[in-house]
Order: C-alpha cells, then sequence, then structure tokens
C-alpha cells in the first residue's frame, strides 16, 4: 500500500514535469498549438470550392472536412516535444539523476507519456473551441469531441512513445526533433488532407494502406456524420497500436541504456 | 576588388555552415520535395474542379513549393546570421574594416545560392513526376527568376530580422511570417476559386502575381500579361526588404 | 560605465583589471567600436573610435574570449576568412596565415574543426586571428579565463614575445591578479564601472604598504624581547596569533638581518614568513572588497613565488 502510493506520487511528479516542463517552453508549445490552426484556416479556406468536386464526401465545408487532420497534426507535432524533452533531461544529466534515486523505472516512462497525454486531450478541446467560433458544427455532438478528444490523447503517448524511444537511443534534444518530418510524411501519405476517393495511382495505394487514413476516416466520421462505436474503436484501436510498439521499443532501449550505465 | 572578396567570403562560410548542420541542409533539400510529392498525390483531385486551370497537381503545386523553398532557404540563412550574432562569431565581421554593405551582401548572396540545390532538385522531380513543362525552358527560367529572388527578398528579410533582434529565437518569427507571406495568396487555389477574406487577400498580395510568373511555363506559354506583374512585385518585394535588411546593419554597429 | 579616463602609451602592455561584471567587456566593445557609448570620447591609435571606426578597425586586432571561434569551421579556415575580411589578397592572406599557425603551434591541428580544439588552443588560435594584418594595437578580452595554468602560461608567452617583438600595444583585460602583475607595464584597477586605481604595479603595490615580516617563535615567552629587536628594522605589523610581525622598508634585502639579530638575541624561532604587498592587497585597500577567487587564483598558478623574485 505503502510503496503504491509512493509510486503514484512519483508517477504524478514526473508527469506534472513533462507537462510543465513542455508548456513553460512555449517556443516549442505555442507553434505546435497554432501553427495547424494556421494550416487549417488557410487550407478550408483556400480549397472550400474543392468540397463540390464530384466524389468528395457530403460535408458542410472544408473546415468540417479538416479539423480532425488539424487536431491530430497539433497532437503528433506537440508530442514530440516528450521526447526532445527527455532527451534534454539525458543531455542535462537529470536523467541519471532519475537513474541513480530510488524511482521505480516504469514511472520514468509512463510519467512523461501521461504528461504528453493530458496535452494532447487539451489540445483537441481547444481545436474544437476555436473552429467552432469560426462556425464548425460537430455532428457527433458533445460525446463525438470527447471520443476525438480520447483519441487525441491516445495518439500523443503514442508518437510521444516513439519520440521517446528516438531520445532515448540518440540522447539527442536534435536528433528527436529531426524526426518530425518522419511524421509529417506519414500523416501525408494519408487521407489525412483529401479524400481517398479522390485520390489515384501509387498515391492512393499508399494511402489505402497507411493506419493513419483509417484513424483519420473514423474522426471525420464523428465530426461530419455520427459518434459510432466502430468509428470510435477503430481510431483508438490504431492510436493504442501505435503507444504499444513505441512502448516495447521505448522500454527495450531503456533496459539496454540501463543496462550500459550499470 | 577587396570588398568582392569580402562579400563573397562571407558568402562562402554562410553556406559552408548550412552544409555542416545536418539539420539545416537536410530540410532545406528534402522539404520542398516531400511536400511537392505529398501535394501533388493528396490533391490530385483538385484540378478537377472546373475553372482549375491546371492539368496534372503536380503542374499546380511544384512551382509552389519550389518558391516556399527558395524562401525558406532565405529563411534558414536568417537563421545562421542570428547563430552568428547569438554566440558572438558576428563581432568578428564588424569587427573588421570591411565595409557593412559588403558583409551584408555576403548574407544576402548566400540565399538564393542556397536555393539552387533545392531548384535543380525540385526539376528533376517535375520531370520525373510527369509536369506538364508546357512552356518548355522558359518556363523553368521564369520558375528559376521567381525562386532565386524569391530567396533574396526572404533571405533580406530573415536577416533584416536578425540583426534587428540578434537572438535566435527570433527564427519562429521568420519562418511564420514567411510562410503566411506565401499562403495567403493564390498558393493552393488559383483567384477565381478563391472566395470570401482569403480572396480579398490573395488580390493584395504581391505574392499572387509570383505564383503566376512562376506557374505559367506549367499551365501554359509563357507570356508578357502572366510575367510583368511578378517581376515588378519582385523587384518591390527585393528592394524594400533589402532597404529593410540595410537599416537594419546600420543599427547594429556605429 | 561611469566617466572612465585613461591613456595607454604605444609599446606598452595595459592591464585593465577588475572581477566578473565591473565593465572590463563594455570598455572593449566601446574601444572596438562594437558599441556606442551614451557619452564621453574615445581615440584608439589617434582615431576618433566613433567617428573614424574604419580606421580604428583597421589599427586594431581584437581577441574576444571563445566567443567570436566557430567550432563549425576549422583553423585554417577561419585565418582564411578573416584575411580576407581584413582585405589582405589572397595569396599573402594565406602565406600569413600558415605562418601564424607555425608560431601559435596550431600547424597540426589546422585541418580540424575548431570544435574539437582544447580551451587553450582556441584561445592561441583566437590570439592568430587577431593578428592577421599586423595590427599595432591588440585588445585581449581576457585571454586566459577558464584555462589550464600551462595554456596560461603559453599565451602569456606568446602576448611577451608579441610585445617585444613587433611592439604592439596591448590591451588586457582580465579578473586574475597574477595575470595583470606579469604581463602588464601598467594597471587600472576598474570595480563596477569605475577606475579605482592606476599606475605601474610596483608604484601600486607600493601605494599600499611595505613588505612585512612575520616570525613564530619556539616559545611564547620570548614575545616581548622580539618585538624590540624588530623595533629597529620597522614598525610593528599586525600579525596572527602566535607570530610577531614588523614592516620593513628594506623589503626582502633585510631578510638576513633579521634572522641574525634575532639569533644574536638568542631567541629561537620556528618559522619566519616574508609577505609581499600583491595586487590582491592594491585591490582591497583600492575598493574595499576582495578580488573574487584571488586566493584560489594565486594557489593555482604555478611559479607564483616568482613574483618577489622577478620584480
Amino acid at each position: 500500500m505503502n510503496t503504491a502510493a509512493a509510486a503514484a506520487a512519483q508517477y504524478l511528479a514526473l508527469s506534472r514535469r513533462a507537462m510543465f516542463g513542455t508548456l513553460r517552453k512555449p517556443t516549442s508549445f505555442v507553434p505546435s498549438l497554432l501553427f495547424p490552426l494556421m494550416f487549417l484556416a488557410l487550407t478550408s479556406s483556400s480549397l472550400e470550392r474543392s468540397i463540390s468536386i464530384e466524389g468528395f464526401p457530403e460535408v458542410d465545408s472544408f473546415l468540417q472536412f479538416a479539423v480532425a487532420t488539424a487536431v491530430i497534426q497539433g497532437v503528433i507535432f506537440g508530442s514530440i516535444s516528450a521526447g526532445s524533452g527527455m532527451a534534454e533531461d539525458i543531455e542535462g544529466g537529470f536523467f541519471e539523476r532519475l537513474i541513480a534515486s530510488p524511482v521505480a523505472r516504469t514511472s520514468i516512462l509512463a510519467g512523461r507519456l501521461a504528461g504528453t497525454a493530458a496535452l494532447g486531450f487539451c489540445q483537441a478541446w481547444i481545436y474544437f473551441a476555436v473552429t467552432s467560433i469560426f462556425g464548425l458544427s460537430v455532428e457527433g455532438g458533445l460525446a463525438g469531441m470527447l471520443a476525438v478528444a480520447i483519441v487525441a490523447a491516445a495518439l500523443a503517448a503514442g508518437v510521444g512513445s516513439i519520440s521517446v524511444a528516438l531520445a532515448i537511443k540518440t540522447g539527442s534534444a536534435e536528433a528527436t526533433e529531426g524526426s518530425f518530418p518522419l511524421f509529417f510524411a506519414l500523416l501525408f501519405l494519408s487521407s489525412a488532407y483529401f479524400p481517398r476517393s479522390l485520390m489515384e495511382g501509387w498515391f492512393k495505394a499508399a494511402a489505402t494502406l497507411n493506419p493513419m487514413s483509417y484513424l483519420l476516416e473514423s474522426l471525420r466520421s464523428i465530426v461530419v456524420a455520427e459518434l459510432s462505436a466502430l468509428n470510435f474503436f477503430t481510431a483508438l484501436g490504431i492510436a493504442l497500436g501505435v503507444l504499444v510498439v513505441g512502448l516495447a521499443v521505448a522500454s527495450a532501449l531503456l533496459k539496454r541504456r540501463l543496462a550500459m550505465d550499470a | 576588388m577587396s570588398s568582392l572578396a569580402v562579400t563573397w567570403g562571407v558568402t562562402h562560410r554562410t553556406l559552408q555552415l548550412v552544409a555542416r548542420l545536418p539539420s539545416t541542409i537536410v530540410p532545406s533539400l528534402v522539404m520542398p520535395v516531400v511536400l511537392t510529392v505529398a501535394f501533388a498525390g493528396a490533391f490530385s483531385g483538385l484540378v478537377l474542379l472546373p475553372g482549375h486551370p491546371a492539368d496534372k497537381a503536380i503542374d499546380w503545386f511544384l512551382p509552389l513549393y519550389t518558391i516556399q523553398g527558395a524562401a525558406f532557404a532565405g529563411v534558414r540563412v536568417g537563421i545562421a546570421v542570428a547563430r552568428d550574432l547569438t554566440t558572438g562569431f558576428y563581432d568578428r565581421l564588424l569587427l573588421s574594416p570591411a565595409s557593412r554593405v559588403s558583409l551584408l551582401a555576403g548574407s544576402l548572396l548566400a540565399s538564393p545560392l542556397l536555393s539552387v540545390l533545392s531548384f535543380i532538385l525540385l526539376v528533376v522531380i517535375a520531370g520525373l513526376g510527369g509536369a506538364s513543362f508546357k512552356a518548355g525552358p522558359a518556363g523553368i527560367v521564369m520558375l528559376g527568376v521567381a525562386s532565386f529572388s524569391m530567396a533574396l527578398a526572404a533571405g533580406a528579410w530573415s536577416v533584416g530580422l536578425a540583426l534587428r533582434f540578434k537572438t535566435q529565437q527570433i527564427a519562429p518569427l521568420m519562418q511564420t511570417t514567411v510562410f503566411l507571406a506565401s499562403f495567403l495568396s493564390s498558393a493552393q487555389m488559383p483567384l477565381n476559386l478563391l472566395d470570401g477574406w482569403l480572396h480579398t487577400v490573395a488580390v493584395i498580395n504581391p505574392m499572387t502575381n509570383v505564383f503566376a510568373l512562376a506557374r505559367q511555363g506549367f499551365l501554359g506559354s509563357v507570356n508578357w500579361h502572366d510575367t510583368w506583374p511578378g517581376l515588378v512585385s519582385l523587384a518591390g518585394l527585393t528592394v524594400f526588404f533589402c532597404l529593410f535588411a540595410y537599416r537594419s546593419m546600420q543599427k547594429v554597429t556605429p | 560605465m561611469d566617466g572612465i579616463d585613461l591613456a595607454v602609451q604605444p609599446g606598452e602592455i595595459f592591464g585593465f583589471l577588475g572581477p566578473n561584471g565591473a565593465g572590463k567587456s563594455t570598455t572593449v566593445r566601446m574601444l572596438t567600436t562594437l558599441l556606442k557609448p551614451s557619452g564621453g570620447r574615445a581615440f584608439v591609435a589617434g582615431y576618433d573610435v566613433f567617428k573614424e571606426a574604419h580606421q580604428v578597425r583597421q589599427a586594431i586586432g581584437v581577441a574576444l574570449q571563445d566567443a567570436a571561434i566557430d567550432p563549425l569551421m576549422t583553423g585554417r579556415e577561419l585565418l582564411r576568412l578573416q584575411a580576407t575580411l581584413h582585405g589582405i589578397p589572397r595569396r599573402k592572406g594565406r602565406a600569413k596565415g600558415e605562418e601564424l599557425l607555425e608560431t601559435v603551434g596550431l600547424m597540426s591541428a589546422a585541418a580540424r574543426r575548431v570544435g574539437t580544439y582544447s580551451g587553450g588552443m582556441r584561445r592561441r588560435l583566437d590570439l592568430a586571428l587577431a593578428l592577421i594584418h599586423g595590427p599595432q594595437i591588440l585588445f585581449l578580452d581576457e585571454p586566459t579565463t577558464g584555462l589550464d595554468p600551462n595554456s596560461r602560461l603559453a599565451v602569456w608567452d606568446e602576448v611577451r614575445k608579441l610585445n617585444r617583438e613587433a611592439g604592439t600595444t596591448v590591451f588586457l583585460t582580465t579578473q586574475y591578479m597574477e595575470e595583470a602583475d606579469r604581463l602588464a607595464g601598467r594597471i587600472a584597477i576598474i570595480d563596477d564601472g569605475r577606475l579605482v586605481s592606476e599606475g605601474t604595479p610596483a608604484v601600486l603595490k607600493a601605494q599600499v604598504g611595505d613588505p612585512s615580516i612575520h616570525v613564530q617563535l619556539a616559545s611564547n615567552e620570548d614575545r616581548i624581547s622580539a618585538e624590540a629587536v624588530l623595533l629597529d628594522f620597522g614598525a610593528p605589523a599586525a600579525a596572527r596569533s602566535g607570530y610577531v610581525a614588523a614592516r620593513l622598508p628594506g623589503g626582502a634585502n633585510q631578510m638576513a638581518a633579521v634572522v641574525r639579530a634575532l639569533d644574536d638575541a638568542h631567541l629561537p624561532v620556528e618559522a619566519i614568513e616574508l609577505h609581499m604587498p600583491s595586487l590582491d592587497d592594491v585591490f582591497q585597500v583600492a575598493t574595499g572588497h576582495r578580488l573574487e577567487g584571488a586566493e584560489d587564483d594565486a594557489v593555482a598558478e604555478p611559479g607564483a613565488g616568482e613574483v618577489a623574485a622577478e620584480k
């Protein structure tokens, strides 16, 4: 009981540190919050007329089509800072101190990822709040928004775990942040920005193979049509899949790093 | 004679610096390519919209990302100068008896030169990706003129900001302003298919003319009507931002 | 900065001494045209620093601590860039660069990036860079801060040689007493943006007072008689417990006579110490507080004991 309480306290302290560490660095956090919004504003104004193309799914506006993508883009953007925060801890020596202390090894990972997930969750709500000012209506209602926010949190932890793995592997904040184009490419090679029905050739094939397409299409359905168990669990499943893979790699690398230090 | 040597010396060092920072050189080469491929692929259906002037999405998006890539080459040079100002290396340049104009010219010249690499790479990608090149070499020349001038203008803006604020923390401002300036235009959609506030802004934004200049050879023939507004806009932007950079330089040392 | 009035003679090494944050770097930045002062005038090599900045820049060489060295460039590349910046023709600049690499002993490291250099190597490179155009006046801003004792000695040797052989005037800032004492012909002490003292090291030290002799006696009962003996040589001085002390206007030369006199009076002696006034004392008298780290500095300095012998 006592040890469980201590572990919980450690875990909370570390996740708070991860979260406020990110918030305290506005130069990394603010762009990750604002850039996707800016991009959303630009594309939904630019491409508004494209929703009349034959074969474009039934939507109110391009904004309604694209809002889920902005949420996911922001979450991916923001979660990479989880890894670079970890890398800075390694560079700065805080990591060594943590390892030397009796803090449970799992808290180190879980604490950081919980902080990142919380930020992702909030980020989704901020995006919904801002876009609703500009006339967005979410067909899935409040429950639908909650569903999107939950998936956003799960994906934040997932992407965070991969970038944490990179941080443990490279020990360099710069190298970790350099992974951003990789996630970005993964997002782009999907139906994140335009419907698959209007793609062709190898690009369509790639988008069809990319799990990101299904995550985004499910979230989009919640926004433009309705909240269904299928949509929610498809999106959540994919996000959790990323998390499971990322956690496995991160904890294996952490174990190796600890063995190396010992 | 020796002023030219100074200018070239500073240019050479700036390019060397960018080349030796992998975090800088890789994105400046790779990002425009990734974005071109991604947009041309993802938005391939966009050209189906009635009234859209392009036959293929790559004809529409390649000039956009060539120009944006060139503009970001200018931003990278601005960041390099900001780095030198942060670390104190720039003091070495300022302490020399070289004229301030040749020092500034050295930094500014680096941007168009840096953008040459991604320009060549993108023209090759365009060829591989089946771009139309309807006007042949003349179209490529127009794209080149637009890109290199854009690199110079964006470089002057970024270097000017660096000299004014003397910190690397100004980098996001450089990036955001260049990004917004290029996207608040006909960047993604032709003017005739834009509505509302964005249409209004795009009509005023000189970047719309620059994109028209760069795109004409991919959409049809190279003609005077699409050329002169672009050239005037580029000349205006370049002169304006070079003056801004010069004024910033004057404020740095007595 | 608060109304600093200074004159440096051609061909001398002038030491500008003060603790961290005293305003040394600000002064150097003003004198080297990097910073515009709010008021006042300054002439360097006969040129007005603010109105004739170009001429000043031609006349001076500046080494600004570590900062102005790019870790991504090699030593040779930096020297070539520096030559170009000073308008030296390409071939001549390259030859001069190689010559300087040889002089400062960096030939074997010339093709390596500066990021791989040790602190001492960087300072020597910085010195070489400042010399590429054969300046009349050399500004060195804390040339040895953060260096290990051996590297510090190497930099000192280089600076002395330069001053002796090329007649280069050197304006040196430092927070180390030892450095000012050993290198500079004249010293200005600055504290909190104010000039508190100026002169040659010997004169400054003499202002503080004479050397003093401190004697520890075998038996405390001999105290009174020992004090009487010492009174023949100079006024009594404050001593730590167990010691008797006196000022020696005649300096170290009187040591032997003191020992003989104590022996003649049959006063057995445990230990004798001679205290030379140091620039640290000068600083303390002038500012009312000690120079930070002065004590560590003296301990870390090899050959600190030579001071008395050398002067």
